[in-house]
């Protein structure tokens, strides 16, 4: 039997440096280990998730947002959603909390090499892309990818995450062309309005050398494959990270599992080819 | 012809024909189990399945909380019910949780049941019952293996040893010849026996019960009185009782599920029956059903539909002591 | 593997040695049909005459409730502070099944990461098995892969035989045990612990009354994820948690945090139950599995599939509780036959 040198249960205690508002009701938390050693030791790849500690609430599944790229420092951006979100959500910068992981497999971004890269993201299910789509956009990965389509929706104005990065800094970096939705019409915003499956079609992108990674609500996810499905991409050039109720992230506590696979083992990345094969339990 | 083999004919008969005339789209009764001193709940919504239906000294189970799974759906539903079950109904219906024109009763007059372990112990478990008699004296079983016969004094059910009410107090069919009530004694033996205990020694009775509680919710998930939309137990704010198991949140867990229940409870014995570590819960409900007669000078709750819940309504003769 | 006797009067003095010198975790009656295996202070609490505890003997190793770690909060530093571990403990009495069971939880906990918790007590405690004498009327250990004789797993096994109680040395662990109290034991000079286990395993074999077989279920289920069964099954389900609260091999958890004053508290974790509604659902209030069906289907696919594709080991050991204890009559052993049904059916 071997010997339990590190108790992958126990968060690392980190420090909250700065919070964003995003929208009304997510906010990005810009977290630092308080040990410089953990920091520098925590090599998650763009997809993985971590799990965060409010002591004396308790822990939630997030996914990181940051790149890896983005040395020093963490992202998470949270919607306030359960009770541990809302408890995030009333903390101040320089408030203590944990940090465990990083949990999970990740974007294929080695596979992906080559390609062009087509991302379509709704509310908060761009927090999940947004790490990849920094990853294959800093400078010394950029070389590696192609063209890179940016298509993200939201509800409203207010409800756009990352404002600043969708409409204003990836704009600006070469070969990137960020496509933006709001769901209906209001004063103040020039932009496409509709849903993004509509804007998706409407763009209509080849598939040819292309993988499409697709996050958000349920409903529009639905939406996305049937009409990435339309323009030819097959289901494995088609990948999407899923969220499920999560409490160990290791594995063991029995609760994410799909069939035989645990979505913090297996996933959360996962290609369309193989949500397919799963049993249709998330 | 015994008369518990009539009432299962009379069962499978009116289950036939209500479903053949499509007053009924489901019929819930029992049917065996998977072994010889087992039944199980059974949902029948085919003609053909009416066969299956069950009535015998081992129909423990109230059915009657299996109507709201079905509250929703079209169609009515028909349930059996036995005379302490049938109390669970009136529970249901004045709680607003069925409405009675969507549900057909079923009545048996049960003249008590069996304690499945002694005829598990007797029986091969693979055997049939095939023919089941009950007399004053005795219970008998007859399977291809023969007939086996059991005293009343030693088999009847713990929870039979104090019925109210063998037959149902509501149904639209009644599928036997009514029993009337016999005496069943003092009821509250055991709690006056307890209650006169000095309170150290009834608190340490109870710690050691609860100790052993693994919350598992069964008590709760059986109970025809607990149907919250959202239980105060699953509730992650604000948390009531931790999900810690241990002796203070176990106690709190019971006594708070008691005081919910107080008042409600139709002393189906349904708590302590699936309880699997035996915790004797009928005797902590069957304490606020005595402080409840004491108070109010009610019946059992459920024994009537007009009798409402003596905590759910005002009357200006209700005791106001704490005042 | 060496074999050793000891008689009925050494075995209560070996036993009230082993409560002083480690925390000893032995079957205590605890009500009329109720056992429970809890640390005992010697040999007069212990009750040797049940054939299967009511409650699984993992809660030793997997505890209901857990400390994890205290946190405590103040000025700008968090302060993390390990829980105290039971230290060396005996886990006596360890029916067949039950071992089986832990070896079935083995694989949960170990891996790329390892649980700790669970790591320390495992190594910290010594397995002695004991054969069972009887076969109750829900066992069917022998249908999966186990035998009432079949100690494998434990580091000692005692079997009853004439006279008090053969001792069979499985592991080196045990034989360091055997070693540590060699007053009580005799060695075994004729030969007769093993064969006597051995007869008595024989005859065992032919009590147990239903035998369910699994042959080509794994892979029926392979391939069959929907079917109109579940849905049946789980009409009478009362979705409580008792049969994976007693089952051997079920190891759902969650994590919960309590701090009387939010500055100071403790993490821990305790069993939690995939029968529960509210198990996977998400803050959002998105459910994966939604009723009874789901969760009924979930439970029965991890012992006879999902736990094989993982671990390559059956989810269930036939120790027969859940049969025992349900409430209305979800028997797995009529599941697997029901499923065989429809399997030639399909």
């Amino acid at each position: 039997m071997s010997n339990c040198r590190h108790n992958p249960l126990k968060p690392y205690p980190a420090t909250i440096v700065k919070i964003i508002d995003e929208t009304p009701d997510v906010k990005t938390f810009q977290m630092v280990f308080d040990d410089p050693a953990v920091m520098e030791s925590f090599r998650q790849k763009p997809g993985q998730v971590a799990q965060l500690s409010v002591f004396g609430v308790g822990e939630a599944t997030i996914s990181i947002t940051s790149s890896p790229t983005r040395k020093g420092i963490l992202e998470f951006s949270v919607k306030k959603v359960g009770m541990l979100t809302s408890a995030l959500h009333c903390l101040e910068p320089g408030t203590k909390v944990g940090i465990r992981g990083p949990y999970g497999n990740h974007f294929p971004y080695e596979v992906m090499k080559g390609k062009d890269l087509l991302f379509i993201g709704g509310g908060i299910g761009l927090a999940p892309l947004r790490a990849l789509i920094d990853f294959v956009l800093a400078e010394e990965n950029r070389g590696d990818y192609g063209k890179i389509d940016i298509i993200y929706g939201a509800r409203s104005m207010d409800d756009l995450c990352f404002k600043y990065d969708i409409l204003d800094r990836w704009p600006q970096m070469p070969g990137t062309t960020v496509y933006t939705t709001i769901d209906r019409a209001e004063p103040g915003w020039e932009g496409h309005v509709g849903f993004v499956p509509a804007y998706l079609e409407e763009i209509n992108p080849s598939p040819e050398n292309k993988y499409a990674i697709t996050c958000g609500p349920p409903i529009m996810i639905k939406f996305v494959l049937q009409a990435l499905e339309k323009m030819g991409f097959s289901d494995d050039q088609v990948i999407t990270t899923l969220e499920l109720k999560m409490k160990c992230g290791i594995g063991k506590c029995g609760r994410c599992n799909i069939g035989s696979k645990y979505v913090c083992l297996d996933g959360p990345v996962f290609y369309l080819s193989q949500l397919k094969q799963l049993p249709p339990e998330f | 012809m015994s008369e518990l083999m009539k009432i299962q004919e009379n069962l499978r008969e009116t289950a036939r024909k209500l479903l053949a005339n499509g007053e009924a789209s489901l019929v819930i009764g029992y049917a065996l189990g998977s072994e010889v001193s087992r039944v199980v709940p059974a949902f029948i919504s085919r003609e053909d399945e009416v066969d299956r239906l069950v009535w015998n000294p081992l129909c423990i189970n109230n059915l009657a909380k299996y109507l709201l799974d079905y509250r929703h759906e079209p169609g009515k539903v028909a349930v059996v019910v036995k005379g302490c079950d049938s109390r669970a109904i009136i529970r249901l219906l004045q709680d607003n949780q069925i409405t009675r024109e969507k549900v057909i009763i079923l009545g048996i007059p049960c003249p008590g049941l069996i304690n499945p372990d002694l005829v598990a112990a007797r029986l091969d478990p693979g055997a049939q019952i095939t023919v089941a008699a009950v007399s004053k004296q005795d219970f008998s079983l007859q399977t291809g293996e023969g007939t086996f016969t059991f005293t009343r004094d030693e088999a009847l059910l713990k929870k039979c040893r104090d019925c109210e009410q063998h037959t149902p107090v509501i149904a639209d069919f009644m599928l036997g010849e009514e029993i009337p009530p016999n005496d069943p004694g003092d009821p509250f033996v055991a709690v006056k026996t307890l209650e006169e205990l000095p309170v150290e020694e009834r608190s340490a009775y109870w710690d050691k019960q609860f100790s052993r509680c693994l919350r598992c919710y069964a008590c709760r998930n059986v109970c025809p009185a607990c149907t919250c939309r959202e239980c105060v137990f699953d509730q992650a704010e604000p948390c009531w009782v931790a999900k810690a198991n241990n002796l203070p949140e176990n106690t709190a867990f019971h006594l708070i599920r008691a005081f919910h229940v107080a008042g409600r409870c139709v002393d189906c014995g349904e708590c302590e029956r699936v309880c699997p570590v035996n915790i004797p819960l009928s005797l902590l409900n069957r304490k606020i059903l005595k402080d409840m007669k004491d108070l109010f000078n009610v019946p059992t709750p459920g024994t009537s539909l007009e009798e409402l819940p003596p905590l759910g309504a005002f009357t200006k003769s209700d005791p106001d002591e704490f005042m | 593997m060496k074999a050793y006797t000891i008689t009925r009067d050494n075995l209560g003095a070996w036993l009230d040695a082993l409560a002083r010198d480690y925390t000893l975790i032995a079957p205590v009656r605890e009500e009329e049909s109720v056992s429970l295996f809890k640390p005992v202070s010697g040999f007069a609490e212990i009750n040797l005459g049940y054939t299967n505890s009511t409650v699984s003997p993992k809660g030793w190793l997997f505890p209901q409730t857990e400390e994890m770690f205290f946190f405590s909060t103040g000025g700008d530093q968090i302060t993390l502070a390990d829980a105290q571990t039971p230290g060396p403990a005996v886990l006596f009495g360890l029916r067949p099944c039950d071992i089986k069971g832990i070896l079935a939880l083995d694989p949960v906990f170990n891996g790329a990461y390892q649980d700790c918790y669970y790591q320390k007590r495992r190594q910290d405690t010594i397995l002695v098995g004991l054969s069972c004498t009887r076969v109750e009327r829900d066992c069917f250990c022998t249908s999966m892969g186990g035998g009432p004789t079949d100690g494998g797993g434990a580091d000692l096994l005692l079997t009853e035989i004439d006279g008090g109680y053969g001792i069979e040395v499985l592991t080196p662990r045990g034989e360091k045990l055997v070693n540590r109290y060699q007053q009580y034991f005799d060695a075994d000079r004729e030969n007769r612990v093993i064969p006597a286990r051995e007869e008595l395993g024989k005859k065992l074999a032919g009590h147990f009354t239903r035998n369910v077989d699994t042959t080509g279920l794994k892979e029926f289920l392979d391939q069959h994820f929907e079917l109109p069964y579940w849905g049946e099954l789980a009409r009478r389900c009362l979705g409580c948690g008792i049969c994976t609260y007693i089952c051997p091999t079920c190891h759902c958890f969650d994590i919960f945090d309590q701090s009387p004053d939010g500055e100071s508290g403790v993490r821990s974790r305790c069993w939690d139950s995939c029968m529960f509604s509210h198990f996977t659902r998400m803050a959002g209030g998105h459910n994966p599995r939604p009723t009874q069906k789901e969760r009924v289907r979930n439970r029965f696919l991890h012992k006879l599939k999902y736990h094989r594709d993982r671990y390559n080991l059956d989810g269930c050991v036939g120790c027969g509780r859940c049969v025992t204890r349900c409430p209305v009559n979800i028997d797995i052993r009529q599941i697997i036959a029901d499923l065989q049904e429809v399997a030639r059916h399909e």
